[in-house]
């Protein structure tokens, strides 16, 4: 590529002017102006040399470079605002969704046999005979079933009914041997419950601070078995998984945008979860959503629900949202084309733009409910939920609040804690906080501790950061290792006291940040070979801080041949905070680096830069 | 015979009422040999023929049937012989409905619905007390969790697969009828 003259290049950056002329004669040109380039190649190099000395107009390429950056916060700020607007809403019309989970309950038996429950075990290993519906066979009622049910329930603040029926739903397809799945269509054992979801969560921001669902139901039935298709147009069928307890929780029809609803399924998940209720989530295909979606014009409130439609088969919780959406925008495009939403149902595929018809109304089944005859009512011991509900697990939000409003962390940081590793991760910041409190009480004896939240959000930066940044590091081939963590908290490559200790030590001051790092990268790796007080003690880590007199030797170093800075700090109205930490810089990078805390440094620099200022 | 009056006064009132109720209702006979009802009303005739809407239709026919899994009528003199056979039962049907059970609730099945027996039948606390001390209190706020220990159970312990027209390995196989869209639980 051609040269281009450094003048014609400055003109265009700085000003934003390009030459007018065209470029064959500035290519005509550029042969003539061979010397002078040369000449105002040497005038800009000059000038950049005086630039650093001379603080006057500074270097042109340091203003440049934040106007840049400026401008490309601005355009990402504009850009996303945008985008969340236009998958949330559209204009003119409001969107109805309900959703039905199904979820599979943490049993060890069947819901109506005595058979095994289980994952992946040899096909067609648990099944008895009611299971496959020889004939002859009777359910008989699993009474483990309702320990889970009901925490699911109680998490849910649903009513418990006392006394719950069963029906049957009839309809005929090879993964249900018996022709019709048993399930509490009229009677439910639990009704009228909600959940709220929080900003927090990650709703849509139209929602505002927080919504409440209201859940309609809870109901137990039946699954069904697994099918593997073959390419020869047969299906070949494992019954370990037919009557394994599921439990379906039917919403009202109360959300109006899709990142609400997504966020819900995914909230219920971890609801579920932490109650012990449904420990196999979405990937294992342990728990299933389906989506009714509706659209209708917005002004009157009265007006009623569109048709709605059924999309069953979503897998993932993105799957969820990106649905809704396109269910949405079909049905919206078919309104204003001046159709009708038939009320059928869909399937959606991962990766798929638009909903795909699975079943229309013309074949929709009649599932001819009615009460099962062969099993007796359920009957619910008042005392049985009583003490469930006393003994019910603490659930996640109050967790999350405990964790920012005692612990200091951010609302974002306590939900990625929350979520990493399934739980574990959260473990370990309990421990490893436990670990620094006993030493900080050891070492202050009888004097007040230093406030919690100081020391928390320490621990909390370290579990969620650093260690996330272990694993992500390039520290060469080695670093392949990954981080274990077990459900009570205990990690093999960094253990919770190695880490406390490490942090004790830093929080403390008696090692810096940086000494700290390394540290915890040569505990991951196993470079250390004995604890980390003993490769401190060993390599002699210890942060000797400069003395006040030292550091004043510094300042006065630093300070000289920095007249402008120093006029500068000593005339200007209020004291600038970027020539402040230019000092600093300076300091850290003339001087001993590793006795320096640019904090103690400020300190006396500001207090300097006052004597100067009051004696000026 | 001469009775006392004190006797007399019972045979007296026995004979006025016999003699009362004897001229106002006819014999025994003659009210059984009328008929009041009869089963046959329960049966549909040319005569108590329903009317025309109340008429199954063969395309109702086929859904009923496909709703059942029964193959379809063959020929139109099987389909006409089922409709009118379905028809008769839904008279029935229907007369058994015109009973006025208002305030009755409906029966699911006969059972010990005493309060005995809906005692015996609750699940309560200490039923469910072996299970709940088996769990463990896992992390910082001792939440509750179901250790997952291996089961036998023997309701297993039968051949599955013994009685499939058709395997493959320790699978069953069933003929797909070609890309029939599934129908989720």
């Amino acid at each position: 590529m051609k040269r281009i003259a450094t003048a014609e290049l400055g003109r265009y950056l700085l000003q934003g002017r390009l030459s007018t002329r065209g470029c064959l004669k500035t290519s005509q040109r550029a042969v003539c102006r061979q010397s002078s380039l040369q000449t105002s190649l040497a005038c800009a190099s000059r000038s950049l040399q005086t630039a650093s000395t001379s603080q006057h107009a500074g270097p042109p390429i340091a203003p440049l470079r934040k106007q840049w950056r400026d401008e490309a916060k601005q355009a990402k700020k504009q850009g996303k605002g945008k985008a969340k607007k236009d998958s949330q809403t559209v204009d003119g019309w409001e969107l109805t969704v309900g959703i039905e989970i199904h979820a599979q309950l943490n049993t060890s038996k069947k819901l109506f046999s005595p058979a095994v429950t289980s994952f992946n075990d040899d096909p067609n290993s648990h099944v008895a005979l009611f299971d496959v519906a020889m004939p002859g066979s009777q359910p008989l009622f699993q009474n483990e079933v309702l320990i889970p049910a009901l925490r699911a329930a109680l998490a849910l603040n649903c009513d418990i009914q006392k006394t719950s029926r069963f029906d049957r739903k009839h309809y005929f397809w090879w993964d249900q041997p018996s022709g019709y799945q048993i399930t509490q269509y009229y009677e439910s054992f639990a009704k009228n419950g909600q959940i709220t979801l929080l900003a927090r969560d990650g709703i849509a921001p139209q929602d505002g601070d927080s919504v409440t669902i209201g859940i309609q139901k809870v109901q137990l039935e039946q699954d069904t078995a697994k099918t593997l298709a073959q390419s020869d147009d047969t299906q070949l069928l494992d019954f370990n998984r037919v009557g394994v307890p599921l439990i379906e929780i039917i919403t009202e029809p109360q959300m109006h945008y899709p990142r609400t609803a997504a966020v819900l399924v995914r909230k219920i998940q971890m609801l579920l979860n932490t109650v012990d209720a449904c420990v196999s989530g979405m990937e294992t295909g342990g728990l299933r959503a389906d989506v009714n979606v509706s659209v209708r014009r917005t002004g009157d409130p009265n007006t009623p629900l569109g048709a709605r439609t059924e999309i069953k088969n979503l897998s993932t919780i993105k799957a969820v949202e990106d649905a809704i959406i396109a269910e949405r925008d079909r049905q919206i495009r078919e309104l204003e084309a001046g159709g009708t939403i038939a009320g059928e149902t869909r399937g959606w595929a991962v990766g798929s733009t638009e909903t795909r018809r699975l079943r229309g109304k013309e074949g929709e089944v009649d599932y001819r409910y009615m009460p099962d005859p062969d099993l007796a009512p359920v009957v619910i011991g008042e005392d049985l939920v009583q003490h469930l509900r006393q003994t019910l697990a603490v659930s996640p939000d109050m967790e999350l609040d405990k964790l920012i409003a005692e612990f200091g962390l951010t609302a974002k940081d306590a939900v990625s804690l929350l979520n990493l590793d399934n739980g574990a991760r959260v473990q370990y910041f309990y421990r490893v906080l436990d670990g620094l409190e006993t030493m900080l009480q050891a070492n202050a004896g009888g004097d007040d501790m230093p406030a919690l939240k100081s020391y928390a959000g320490l621990v909390g930066n370290w579990t969620i950061h650093e260690l996330g940044r272990l694993t992500t590091s390039k520290a060469g081939p080695f670093s392949q290792v990954e981080l274990d963590f077990t459900p009570e908290g205990e990690c093999a490559q960094v253990p919770d006291a190695e880490l406390s200790q490490l942090l004790y030590q830093l929080y403390t001051k008696r090692i810096t940040g940086k000494v700290a790092k390394e540290l915890l990268m040569g505990l991951y790796l196993g470079d250390l070979d004995t604890g980390i007080l003993e490769t401190i003690e060993s390599r002699d880590l210890w942060f000797k801080e400069l003395s006040t007199e030292e550091y004043n030797l510094q300042i006065d170093a630093v300070l000289e041949g920095e007249e402008r800075v120093l006029h500068e700090l000593v005339t200007a109205g209020e004291v600038p905070q970027g020539k402040v930490m230019f000092l600093i810089g300076k300091m850290m990078r003339s001087g001993p680096t590793e006795r320096i805390d640019p904090a103690t440094a400020e300190q006396l620099l500001r207090t300097r830069v006052s004597e100067l200022r009051a004696g000026a | 015979m001469r009775l006392c009056t004190i006797c007399r006064l019972p045979v007296r009132r026995a004979l006025t009422q016999a003699r009362y109720l004897s001229t106002e209702t006819p014999p025994p006979a003659e009210i059984l040999a009328k008929p009041t009802w009869s089963v046959r009303s329960l049966l549909s005739s040319p005569s108590n023929d329903t009317a025309k809407d109340e008429k199954i239709t063969p395309k109702q026919l086929h859904h009923l049937l496909k709703l059942s899994a029964l193959p379809l009528p063959k020929t139109p003199e099987e389909e006409h012989s089922m409709i009118a056979t379905l028809q008769s039962q839904l008279h029935f049907v229907r007369a058994v409905q015109r009973v006025d059970t208002k305030g009755v609730e409906p029966l699911h099945a006969i059972r010990d619905e005493t309060d005995q027996g809906t005692q015996e039948e609750t699940i309560t606390l200490d039923k469910m007390k072996g299970l709940l001390e088996e769990e463990v209190q896992v992390g910082y706020y001792k939440r509750p969790k179901r250790v997952k220990a291996k089961v036998e159970s023997e309701a297993e312990d039968w051949d599955a697969l013994a009685t499939a027209s058709r395997k493959k390995g320790r699978f069953f196989v069933v003929q797909g009828k070609g890309k029939k869209a599934g129908e989720a639980a």
